[in-house]
């Protein structure tokens, strides 16, 4: 399994949120996109996901581009972690979960096979929320939605696992969990993450490969090594910050407030 | 863990299915037995289920009587299913054909149909199309007006609101004209009643609520996938325009053949899926057929209700049956907005 972009465009009417993507990722790779609010993250991870579609340029997966798929087999090759899932209809947990394994059933098919629920079972007991399974969606904190949102996305047990801003809303020890997890996963799956999110230090702990996106635009990409410099962050981020290495990692802090720089925020 | 839940989901559900149709039969046969002449429930209930003979004069009242229950439970298995599609595509729990206004636009449309063809009042079918074509516009006036207010569910209702009570105004004044035509009082139409639906039209409204449950029913995952939101179910790969389209289509009609014979009944739409989903899940494949019971449940109580107060008020004539339901469906309304404000 292999990703590849190249040179993609696309525009919500007249104004442009992605300017000439290219890169490619392989299987097993964990790659973090990342960048300010507004670089185009998350319209990235939706044009991957087929659900927005470029003006220009196309996305390969292993050599064909993502229109010549139908639409129902990329619904088993792709899964997208989308944050703004709807609660406003009351569902359970379960029949939320259910949902994901559609892509593999017939359309009219009524029964859910074992092999369906025995997935659900498995990850739920993995990511540790089989509790909530009958509870309603709408009645859970954003924690618990979090580790839902990534466990629906799971059981969908896709090639392309797209997830936008998975630590959100979690604590410490479940952010690593569910990093951990998607990172494990990825290996011995050999699939394809891709990952917006804020947090740049969990980038630098969990990143095969970092994207960094400014107003639409990849302004670098490397291993977080290569990436992860300070005129870089400072230019793309327009704060002031030190990086210092702890067990060979890069921590990256804010040094500055911001009226002390002459922010234009 | 999920597979005992889900076992227990199927449970519930075959259940509720079981419970419901015995509650439907029951009240079926006490419907059919009540009237001006009251007949022995188990005498009914053996004639018709099982062919035994009665007298000529008893038999004739019995098929009278049973377009009557026909009209109640297929029109309120029409309005709930009505309701139910409605919620989904709006992801709006407040959502129904008659808080939405689409009952009120369809009514007028049959008005002023009847106005322009005074013969449309015989042959009913031909009002169906007239009403669709009222209840399709009536949900696009709404879904308009409550985008320009921001789009929220709430707006979405007030909008309903106020397209609900322009249109019931000029349906009101369209039917006061053409009183002499209808040959029945206009209130029936205002505010539903089940009296005055006859034999021959039983077909339309079985034939299009059957096929178009069915239907419903085919579509569970769009309709589920669609649930939480649009660009979950495009990555499930089904296309949401398509799934809201259709599901419109499917809700007009539906209040379509209701409004063209048996008139306006408020709020089965709104409290049937509601009841249906506490008692299966908001899995469409369950919650629909759940749902098309209820519905009818509620409207053949609803109208046994009219009989019995008609029986023993010794008024003249009947009360509308939208009377009752509103009696009922509206404190059930101000429940589920005050529940929702809390939340």
């Amino acid at each position: 399994m292999k990703i590849v972009v190249e040179r993609v465009e696309v525009w919500y009417n007249s104004v442009q949120a992605l300017k000439n993507i290219s890169f490619r990722v392989g299987e097993g790779e964990v790659t973090f996109v990342i960048g300010p609010n507004g670089a185009g993250k998350s319209t990235l991870l939706k044009t991957i996901a087929s659900i927005v579609k470029p003006r220009v340029g196309a996305i390969y997966i292993d050599g064909k581009t993502i229109s010549m798929y139908n639409s129902r087999d990329l619904g088993k090759i792709i899964s997208y972690v989308d944050p703004q899932i709807s609660r406003s209809i009351p569902s359970t947990v379960l029949e939320f979960l259910i949902t994901a394994r559609y892509p593999y059933q017939p359309l009219l098919s009524f029964k859910i096979s074992r092999q369906d629920l025995d997935v659900i079972e498995k990850i739920s007991k993995q990511l540790n929320i089989e509790h909530l399974l009958n509870r309603r969606l709408d009645q859970l904190s954003n924690g618990e939605f979090q580790r839902i949102i990534i466990a629906r996305a799971l059981i969908q047990n896709p090639k392309v696992l797209l997830l936008d801003e998975p630590s959100a809303f979690l604590d410490l020890r479940y952010k690593l969990e569910i990093l951990d997890y998607i990172k494990k996963i990825t290996q011995q799956n050999r699939i394809v993450s891709i990952v917006a999110i804020h947090d740049l230090y969990l980038a630098s702990l969990y990143a095969d490969k970092v994207i960094v996106l400014e107003n639409g635009e990849i302004i670098a990409i490397g291993t977080p090594d290569e990436v992860f410099n300070r005129e870089l962050l400072e230019k793309v981020y327009k704060v002031k910050i030190a990086i210092t290495n702890l067990n060979r990692r890069k921590i990256i802090i804010p040094i500055e407030p911001l009226e002390k720089i002459g922010s234009t925020l | 863990m999920a597979t005992p839940l889900y076992r227990r989901k199927v449970e519930h559900f075959l259940i509720s299915i079981y419970l419901l149709s015995l509650i439907i039969i029951i009240t079926f046969v006490i419907s059919i037995s009540i009237g001006p002449a009251m007949f022995d429930p188990v005498k009914v209930f053996n004639a018709i289920f099982f062919g035994y003979p009665v007298e000529t004069n008893v038999k004739v009242i019995i098929l009278l009587r049973l377009s009557r229950a026909f009209a109640a439970l297929l029109s309120g298995a029409s309005l709930a299913l009505a309701g139910l599609l409605m919620q989904t595509i709006t992801r709006n729990p407040l959502a129904d054909p008659y808080i939405f206004g689409l009952s009120s636009t369809a009514l007028t449309a049959v008005a002023i149909g009847i106005i322009l063809t005074p013969s449309l009042m015989v042959y009913r079918q031909y009002l169906i199309v007239v009403a669709f074509l009222g209840a399709i516009t009536g949900y696009i006036l709404t879904l308009s007006l409550s985008k320009l207010g921001g789009g929220s569910s709430f707006t979405m209702v007030l909008a309903g609101i106020a397209i609900a009570s322009l249109f019931s105004g000029i349906s009101h004044i369209l039917l006061y004209v053409v009183q002499q035509v209808i040959k029945t009082p206009y209130v029936y139409f205002l505010m539903g009643s089940a009296s005055t639906v006859l034999q021959k039209d039983i077909p339309f409204l079985v034939i299009p609520t059957i096929v178009l449950t069915i239907i419903a029913i085919a579509l569970f995952k769009p309709l589920n996938s669609y649930l939480y939101g649009d660009e979950y179910a495009k990555q499930l790969g089904f296309n949401p325009t398509l799934i809201r389209d259709l599901s419109a289509f499917i809700s007009a009609f539906l209040t379509a053949i209701t409004i063209a014979f048996v008139g306006i009944i408020g709020f089965i739409g709104l409290a049937a899926p509601h009841i249906a989903r506490f008692l299966a899940g908001s899995d469409h494949r369950f919650s629909i057929p759940i749902t098309v019971l209820v519905g009818a449940l509620l409207t053949l109580i609803a109208d046994v209700i009219v009989k019995l107060i008609s029986i023993y008020s010794g008024a003249v004539g009947e009360l509308p049956l939208g009377v009752v339901t509103a009696v009922i469906g509206a404190p059930f309304l101000a429940y589920l907005i005050i529940k929702r404000v809390r939340e």
